[in-house]
């Protein structure tokens, strides 16, 4: 039971890392809506859903590679990577921003019920799914390879690779910016005064609308950065993605205590790292069973997670 | 005709009317909703999929459940997103016992409630101490957690599901067959029956009061000497039940179940149902059961665009009545905006 | 507008209208119109399968209606989602329109099973092109009661207990000690088809299971763990059970793991878009299936592709030859669902791949097995048939 767990210990931490990170990125989307409006974004899995086809778009369309051209190399590949990851980001900051507008701003205005904004945006995922779903005819897309995944050196028998060690790098360098937005700039601080107390915000003329239409666009921009490094890993989209991706990144979020944007970081690893770890030792089918099984029995003792509601600790 | 409310506009008829008028209005909707099936020929009729069938699911199990879900999040206001466990282990129950032993429907309903109404306790006990959100992704977590235990242990026969459950054994005059769903349709509506009654009960007694309170302000009753838990309790294992209910008939109905058929989508539909129709308003409710159930099927001739068509109505329609097609009554709604925002 | 011309106006009309009805109704005098189904995916997840094989109806529709002037084909698409809750909802509306007269599909097994008893009762013969679990038609399977589905079922596809076996052979051909690892992704397809992959190397002198095995539900990407269990094991042979965007999601991660052990996958995976997806990790994969439209005859997929608009899709010939066998049954005055189910019964004549089609009495076909193919150059070449 435990032979695969010990014998590849370090390939499984480092998988997990990187995998987390793509968590930690999604979970931000969740968590920075979660922050100012206290409401779960449904749409955020289908926001992300969006991003990995703006990242494939760029190296398909524009950049007209195929799923049999080689590999990008020298100046270039930087090039065609970083306007994936600007296509990426553009496309899931576009429909993050579309559904605030949609499904999110009219509900707020009138001050009415949460469910019925939950709803709304159950309603704008099925529709972005669906959209998606008949422009690709149901179908898978691949991804054209664009760097290629060199093993760059072994570590304990973990194999470092290219690919992976670029997502861990550039998603920690996507985060630390966006948590010093929001911690730093004015607007950033202007997000955490709505999220701390809407009404002495708008009091202190903090443009509600504004600050809000940015969360839903910085969360967008983190779950597009997300998208296109799930593109480059695993060089795959489908219109369904997004619901088990998005379900593993809320998961993270409310391990780490949604709202706060540190517990984001700290749930997506550690949820990145219990998916491999349990399904190395029980079987990858148990694998969802045992996440809840630990977010429940986090809950139990953190009823707010493990690192709490940080950005506001009152919910009043 | 600016404050026109539908809803209140029923409430009013109903307030005005004498005893023997409620008694007609009410034997006349109920004598009106069990000749539903034989409007098949009408404008209801469905394409491709048989009438009759699609009244029985998913109408009126939507209905039923939209009904048991409505105890939990709308009359004590917890978010419950795994709902549909509670149906699959109805289902379960019933393919289960169907298959293995000499068990009839109707002999194994009362099983089927009892062990959804169990695991409502075993999940509430350590849950239920969660607020809001948080309750919300627990609860999701043990749908999904019922649906892959379903998957891959042996006793469920995993993702081939249980095939040839028997059908209900019949009931005096009413016959339970394949090409003609009839039976099942009444066998349902009974059911809703029942839960409404139930539910109107309770509603008036100690436990509604108790769950009004919980729902408006949970600390605030607990201070006021509310056993909010024990409440929270009922009103989370009555909804349990219900969902088990449906399950026993719908797996008896289905003849085949599978993990496939138990997924998060359900609890997200019943959901929808129940705040589309009208959060917290039997009727509305009911509504939203009926709408949502049958919508999809009707429009089964823009076949593609169908689920798009589903995503835009749940938005236009939570957009311009966001409390539903038939809200609460005002009274309760107003206290629940300053809840809310609380 | 005054009266008088508002009433001739009105005559004109009428007229107009009554000559309309006489012209329709002469119009369809003269053609007879039957109504045929398909039944499968064509809306949600699962919908390019269905769309495929619904294609594949259509194209065999014309092709006869061009041949039979005077007969028309009424196709009803049954939009069943492959999915059971969503196939015992329309089964009962098919089952009760008594126009249809045959059915193609269900496409998978699961929903075949949900929609069988509507059918059963309903007399409506139907001829699947891919529904490949055994319990359909096996009189000894312990489902029996509910999943047999004589005299109804028919198969043009054959079935996972034929296919565990030659997938097991063809992946471990030529290897003097193969090593198995075997995983599935959890759908009903799957899993048993592992059951009858694992049993089959297990009779395999040359070759033992090693690991554990695993099962990855196909809605995962990241398959990192189940990669280290293959290295774990040691592993020289991978078989996965599934279907083809998993296994080239897959494929892709275990080759770029520095792996080079030999991947087989079963006719899930057996489709042109693996070979896309997998781009250079896919060469070399072993694949069972049975011959696409395209490797089994060019011109007529030209013709496919000239007929449709869209080149041919997964089970293409299979729904080709099964609309056939209901055509052909119409075109010899089979014209009511008893006299179609005596008209499969008895079929026996050549499907176009050339193999002959013939049920026996559970509604399998007699022939047909699977063939190796070997992905090479981003093509699926056939290595010919697996015995």
């Amino acid at each position: 039971m435990f032979d695969v767990f010990i014998d590849q210990f370090w390939q499984l931490t480092f998988s997990g890392i990187s995998l987390g990170f793509i968590y930690v990125l999604i979970a931000l989307g969740y968590t920075m809506v979660y922050g100012v409006l206290r409401m779960i974004n449904f749409a955020n899995s289908e926001i992300f859903m969006w991003g990995t086809f703006g990242a494939i778009v760029a190296s398909r369309d524009l950049f007209k590679y195929t799923q049999t051209s080689d590999p990008v190399t020298g100046p270039k590949l930087v090039l065609v990577l970083v306007v994936q990851l600007f296509a990426a980001m553009a496309f899931a900051g576009l429909v993050a921003v579309l559904v605030e507008f949609v499904a999110y701003r009219r509900l707020r205005a009138r001050g009415t019920n949460r469910l019925a904004t939950l709803i709304s945006a159950i309603g704008m995922s099925i529709v972005l799914s669906e959209v998606m779903r008949l422009l690709t005819a149901s179908r898978p897309v691949g991804s054209p390879r664009i760097l290629e995944k060199i093993i760059l050196t072994e570590i304990w028998g973990a194999q470092i690779r290219l690919d992976t060690l670029i997502t861990i790098l550039a998603a920690g360098a996507i985060f630390i910016i966006l948590e010093r937005f929001v911690k730093l700039s004015r607007m950033g601080k202007a997000i955490r005064a709505v999220s701390m107390n809407e009404d002495a915000a708008k009091l202190m003329g903090i443009n509600l609308n504004r600050v809000i239409t940015v969360t839903f666009l910085v969360g967008g921009l983190a779950t597009g950065a997300a998208a296109f490094f799930y593109v480059t890993v695993y060089e795959y989209t489908k219109f369904n993605i997004g619901f088990t991706m998005g379900l593993a990144a809320f998961t993270a979020a409310v391990l780490g205590g949604i709202g706060n944007i540190r517990g984001a970081f700290f749930g997506g690893i550690a949820l990145g790292l219990a998916e491999v770890y349990a399904a190395s030792i029980l079987g990858t089918q148990w694998k969802s069973v045992t996440i809840f099984i630990i977010l429940v029995l986090v809950l139990l003792f953190k009823p707010s997670g493990l690192f709490g509601e940080a950005v506001t600790q009152t919910r009043a | 005709m600016k404050n026109f409310n539908l809803r209140d506009f029923g409430a009013g008829i109903w307030e005005r009317a004498n005893r023997p008028q409620r008694v007609a209005i009410a034997i006349s909707a109920i004598v009106l909703a069990s000749l539903m099936p034989f409007a098949g020929g009408s404008f209801l009729a469905t394409p491709i999929a048989a009438y009759d069938a699609v009244l029985v699911y998913p109408v009126a199990i939507f209905v039923l459940m939209s009904l048991g879900l409505n105890i939990v999040v709308g009359k004590s206001g917890m978010l419950d997103l795994g709902y549909v466990a509670f149906f699959a282990i109805g289902a379960y129950t019933m393919g289960f016992l169907g298959m293995h032993t000499s068990l009839n429907t109707w002999e194994i309903m009362p099983i089927g409630i009892g062990l959804a109404m169990l695991a409502g306790v075993l999940l509430g006990i350590p849950t239920l101490r969660l607020r809001g959100d948080y309750l919300a992704i627990v609860t999701l977590g043990f749908g999904e957690i019922i649906r892959i235990v379903a998957l891959n242990v042996s006793w469920t026969n995993g993702p081939n599901g249980i095939s040839g459950i028997p059908m209900p054994p019949d009931l005096g005059p009413i016959k339970f067959r394949l090409d003609d769903q009839k039976g099942f349709y009444w066998i349902v509506l009974v059911m809703i029956l029942l839960t409404i009654w139930m539910i109107r009960r309770l509603s008036v007694r100690r436990p509604g009061r108790a769950w009004e309170a919980i729902r408006q302000d949970e600390d605030a009753a607990e201070l006021m000497g509310v056993p909010t838990f024990k409440y929270k309790m009922w009103s989370f294992t009555l909804g349990a039940a219900v969902g088990g209910a449906a399950g026993v008939l719908y797996g008896s109905k289905n003849l085949f179940i599978a993990p496939e058929m138990f997924t998060l989508n359900v609890s997200i539909l019943i959901l929808a149902c129940v705040v589309f129709g009208g959060i917290g308003n039997i009727w509305g409710v009911i509504v939203g059961g009926v709408v949502l159930g049958y919508l999809p099927d009707r429009i089964r001739f823009i076949s593609d665009a169908r689920l798009l068509v589903f995503g835009l109505v749940l938005i236009v329609v939570m957009n311009f009545r966001p409390d539903g097609l038939l809200p609460r009554k005002k009274r309760e709604k107003a206290i629940v905006k300053k809840g809310a925002d609380a | 507008m005054n009266k008088k011309i508002k009433a001739s106006a009105a005559i004109v009309a009428a007229l107009a209208l009554s000559l309309g009805a006489f012209a329709a109704t002469s119009a369809s005098a003269a053609t007879k119109t039957y109504t045929l189904a398909y039944q499968g995916p064509l809306s949600g997840g699962e919908a390019s399968t269905g769309t495929d094989e619904q294609n594949g109806v259509k194209y065999a529709i014309k092709v006869w209606e061009a041949a039979n002037p005077g007969i028309k084909i009424n196709l009803v698409s049954v939009d069943d989602e492959g999915d059971p809750a969503v196939a015992s909802k329309v089964a009962p509306g098919v089952g009760a329109n008594k126009k249809i007269i045959g059915l193609v599909g269900p496409a998978y097994s699961g929903a075949t099973i949900a929609s069988l008893p509507y059918y059963k009762a309903g007399n409506l013969t139907v001829i699947s092109p891919s529904a490949t679990r055994v319990s359909l038609t096996d009189p000894k399977s312990p489902t029996v009661k509910s999943d047999y589905g004589r005299p109804i079922f028919h198969r043009v596809v054959a079935t996972d207990d034929k296919q565990g076996p030659a997938l097991a052979k063809f992946a471990t051909k030529g290897i003097a000690s193969a090593k198995v690892f075997v995983f599935d992704d959890q759908s009903s397809y799957a899993v048993p088809l592992r059951g009858y992959v694992e049993a089959a190397i297990k009779k395999i002198s040359t070759a033992s299971l090693v690991g554990t095995g695993d099962s990855v539900i196909n809605t995962t990407t990241d398959y990192s763990p189940t990669i280290a269990k293959i290295k774990t094991s040691g592993a020289n042979v991978v078989i996965y059970t599934g279907y083809y965007s998993a296994a080239a999601i897959f494929i892709k991660q275990l080759r770029d793991s520095g792996s080079t052990a030999v991947f087989a996958g079963g006719d899930g995976v057996f489709n042109q878009e693996f070979a896309k997806l997998a781009g250079k990790s896919g060469e070399g994969a072993l694949l069972t299936g049975v011959a696409g439209l395209a490797d089994v005859d060019a011109t007529i997929e030209a013709d496919f592709k000239a007929k449709i608009g869209v080149s041919s899709g997964v089970y293409a010939v299979e729904s080709i030859d099964a609309a056939n066998i209901f055509l052909s049954g119409i075109k010899n005055g089979k014209t009511t669902r008893a006299a179609m189910n005596k008209w499969v019964k008895a079929y026996n004549f050549k499907g176009i791949a050339g193999a002959t089609i013939k049920f026996n009495q559970h509604g399998d076909i007699s022939e047909g097995g699977f063939a190796g193919f070997l992905v090479t150059g981003g093509k699926l070449v056939n290595k010919g048939p697996v015995a």
